[in-house]
């Protein structure tokens, strides 16, 4: 692998803390400009792969070749020269912001911490507060004043003060209502293109994926997948074609009887009336599943089909790890 | 070529320096801009304490409008003495009568049954007892006692002596009764000629005199240390562990050290203004202060640096902000106690001793008082003792602040 065009680049990384492992063998790579998104569930260890990145994590608790924008997060030293490369976006505002002050206090207060002059700063908080829509009026309110909203883009505004060439953004939109979910993203979305920051975008929320040009999929620490979306959802049986039916009452005995069939690789989901099934050469065999499925007796009113999201995707394959956890 | 190496490498250093000391004082500058936010701070911390300071000057001189001090006069004076050269006994002089006397003028006494004037104990043998009974009861707050010797020593041209009992229930009236015996003294000494033999001098190193506000400097004394260790610690306590964007400062290249000691530079500033405006009210409202008004402000200074390492120590160790706040009532409770200023030092048991010995308010009164009273200067054991501690405190709280662990 060439770790030089590389803007991060990790290699058989490891994180142990005692005896609890962590992160294992993770390895990955991004190019500039690439927004990444780290999926998993709590407890993945999406963080603290990341807090490796971010140098919050002892050399002593991890092994691996770690480099961001070619440094190594390994020595100390090296530490104040990767921090004012990236910036960082916590889950929490309060980590953030001091709520007692005005956005241009807080952009002050960060901006030096890197050196920026105060002129600079104003200058470049200009530019990003425009990108993300923070009104004018705004700017003079206390934090403590602001809704949620406003909080997180400023919030987003300060880690990119120094104009750094890497983002991390903690669970952006966990905690954020559907609506304003969308518009952090489509925020994320604007500062990439127009900034060409490149971005790591932690969370255990799918949507997130809508942005992101490659998606890290974590579980118990392990890196289970990396790459475009689209792809990952493409690589399934029948690049992902699933087939929904609506049946009249669903039970455990119906869809046990379901799984005799063949080439059913995977019941994403059943309740509610409805199964989603994940088939083996949809175009050959959708037909012989429905034969299947009336000479069991399974009455179908509905059927469609569909193309798996990348929610369904992710399932799908955390599902499958835990059958191979299962059957080993 | 080495030496151009050597010269770049030395310019890094120089810019690195650079770079810190700018976001040093950037640090400086967003503590001054927190503490602005919280206006009830700056009120506690320089409004609060002048204006405590005037409250006592104004009651302190509310109660000492002229208000004479009960007392009783008993005389064990024997009114004869023995020529040592003849040894025939002789009545030359009665100076007991002219001191009565000199008690009856002054304004600042009022010796109470005046029709007998005083007790002559050589006639009522239980004089004492009865004086003594009064005190308890307290119908006179002092019993002047003339000694045997008095007019004899007076007449041989040698000091007089007066003994005074007082009634010790109220410290801070101590000096005022004392003070108006002195009165009497001067005015005896004067009315009988007794000037050139009786240098009449105030003992200043001990004592307040009598043309300043005893009640006044005896209060402000005793509170002094108070303000200055006791706000130092409140204002900083919570100072560490409530501003949690600490967390996320940390992810830029600002260094820890930094952000402790912008912390100490600007709550030291804060303290050494509050210092200033604590003197300042003092003196104007009439601080006796025989020593240096420098060594004075360098004692308060140094005191209250103790406070504001002891705030930062357990605000840096703390994990919540409730951890702190117990904390520091713990600390304040036991440092109060073991000070000295309530309990005398000397009365407890030796354990206690030593532990309070420790502790830096027990050093504050004998510090601030020698300043005040004796003219001593400030570079002495307690101030030393107290730079060890703040010493001591300064490095712990960076030795944590370093090894805290921060998740953004
Ligand atoms: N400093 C630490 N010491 C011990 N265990 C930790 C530490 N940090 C995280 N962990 C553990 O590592 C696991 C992964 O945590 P984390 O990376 O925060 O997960 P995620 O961000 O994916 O929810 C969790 O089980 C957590 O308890
Ligand atoms: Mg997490």
């Amino acid at each position: 692998m060439n770790s030089d065009k590389d803007i991060v680049f990790i290699d058989d990384l490891n994180v142990k803390f005692g005896k609890k492992r962590v992160v294992k063998n993770v390895s990955l790579s991004v190019k500039p400009g690439e927004i990444i998104g780290v999926f998993g569930i709590s407890g993945a260890g999406k963080t603290t792969m990341i807090r490796v990145l971010t140098c919050q994590i002892n050399k002593k608790h991890w092994t691996g070749n770690v480099k961001i924008t070619g440094i190594s997060p390994e020595k100390k030293k090296n530490h104040p020269k990767i921090l004012s490369k990236i910036g960082y976006v916590p889950q929490l505002e309060e980590l953030n912001l001091y709520y007692d002050f005005k956005p241009v206090a807080n952009i002050d207060t960060f901006a030096s911490t890197y050196g920026v002059p105060v002129k600079k700063a104003k200058k470049i908080a200009e530019n990003l507060f425009t990108i993300l829509d923070i009104p004018e009026d705004t700017w003079k309110k206390k934090l403590a004043k602001m809704s949620g909203g406003e909080k997180k883009r400023v919030s987003m505004a300060l880690g990119l003060i120094h104009q750094p060439d890497i983002l991390f953004l903690d669970e952006p939109t966990t905690g954020v209502d559907a609506y304003k979910r969308y518009s952090i993203l489509s925020y994320l979305k604007k500062l990439n293109r127009e900034l060409g920051t490149t971005m790591f975008i932690i969370s255990h929320d799918m949507e997130c994926s809508l942005v992101c040009d490659k998606a890290a999929i974590m579980r118990n620490g392990e890196l289970l997948e990396f790459g475009k979306p689209v792809d990952l959802i493409a690589s399934l049986p029948s690049n992902g074609t699933i087939a929904t039916f609506t049946i009249e009452g669903i039970s455990k005995k119906k869809i046990e009887l379901i799984k005799e069939f063949k080439p059913v690789v995977n019941i994403i989901r059943a309740g509610n009336d409805v199964i989603e099934i994940l088939i083996d050469n949809y175009e050959k065999n959708i037909s012989k599943l429905i034969e299947f499925m009336l000479e069991k007796k399974i009455k179908i009113n509905e059927m469609s089909r569909e193309t798996a999201t990348f929610r369904r995707y992710f399932q799908i394959r955390v599902q499958r790890e835990e059958e191979k956890e299962r059957t080993k | 070529m080495m030496k151009k190496k050597e010269g770049k490498e030395k310019k890094k250093a120089i810019q690195k320096h650079k770079a810190s000391f700018f976001r040093f004082l950037k640090q400086i500058k967003k503590e001054f801009k927190l503490l602005w936010t919280d206006k009830f701070n700056i009120l506690l911390a320089l409004v609060l304490p002048p204006a405590i300071i005037l409250l006592i000057a104004f009651t302190a001189t509310a109660s000492s409008e002229i208000n004479p001090v009960d007392c009783i006069v008993i005389s064990y004076d024997s009114n004869s003495f023995i020529n040592p050269n003849n040894l025939t006994e002789s009545f030359e002089a009665n100076y007991t009568l002219p001191y009565v006397q000199a008690v009856n003028q002054s304004i600042y006494l009022n010796p109470i049954e005046p029709e007998s004037l005083f007790y002559n104990a050589s006639e009522e043998i239980y004089a004492m007892d009865k004086a003594r009974d009064y005190l308890k009861a307290g119908i006179i707050s002092i019993i002047i006692v003339l000694p045997i010797d008095f007019s004899e020593m007076l007449f041989l041209g040698m000091p007089g002596m007066i003994e005074c009992i007082v009634d010790g229930s109220n410290m801070l009236k101590i000096q005022d009764n004392l003070n108006a015996v002195l009165d009497s003294v001067k005015i005896f000494t004067s009315e009988n000629n007794l000037t050139p033999q009786f240098v009449f001098q105030e003992i200043e190193v001990l004592s307040i005199p009598s043309n300043f506000n005893s009640a006044f400097n005896s209060i402000v004394v005793f509170i002094l240390p108070l303000f200055s260790f006791g706000l130092a610690m409140v204002l900083t306590i919570l100072v560490v562990v409530k501003e949690k964007p600490i967390a996320r400062l940390l992810l830029t290249p600002v260094q820890r050290f930094e952000i402790l000691l912008s912390k100490y530079v600007t709550y030291s500033t804060i303290l050494s203004i509050q210092t200033a405006l604590i003197i300042g009210t003092s003196l104007f409202q009439g601080l006796y202060c025989v020593g240096n008004l420098l060594d004075l402000f360098i004692a308060m200074f140094m005191l209250g640096f103790t406070g504001v390492g002891l705030g930062l120590f357990v605000s840096c160790f703390s994990k919540t902000k409730t951890e702190a706040n117990q904390f520091f009532f713990m600390f304040f409770i036991v440092i109060i106690v073991l000070s000295g200023l309530f309990i005398p030092i000397d009365a407890m048991p030796l354990y206690l001793r030593i532990f309070a010995w420790i502790l830096p308010l027990s050093h504050a009164n004998p510090m601030i008082m020698g300043i005040l009273t004796k003219g001593n200067s400030v570079f002495g054991f307690d101030f030393y003792w107290l730079v060890g501690i703040g010493t001591f405190l300064f490095i712990s709280s960076f030795i944590i602040f370093q090894r805290k662990q921060y998740e953004a």
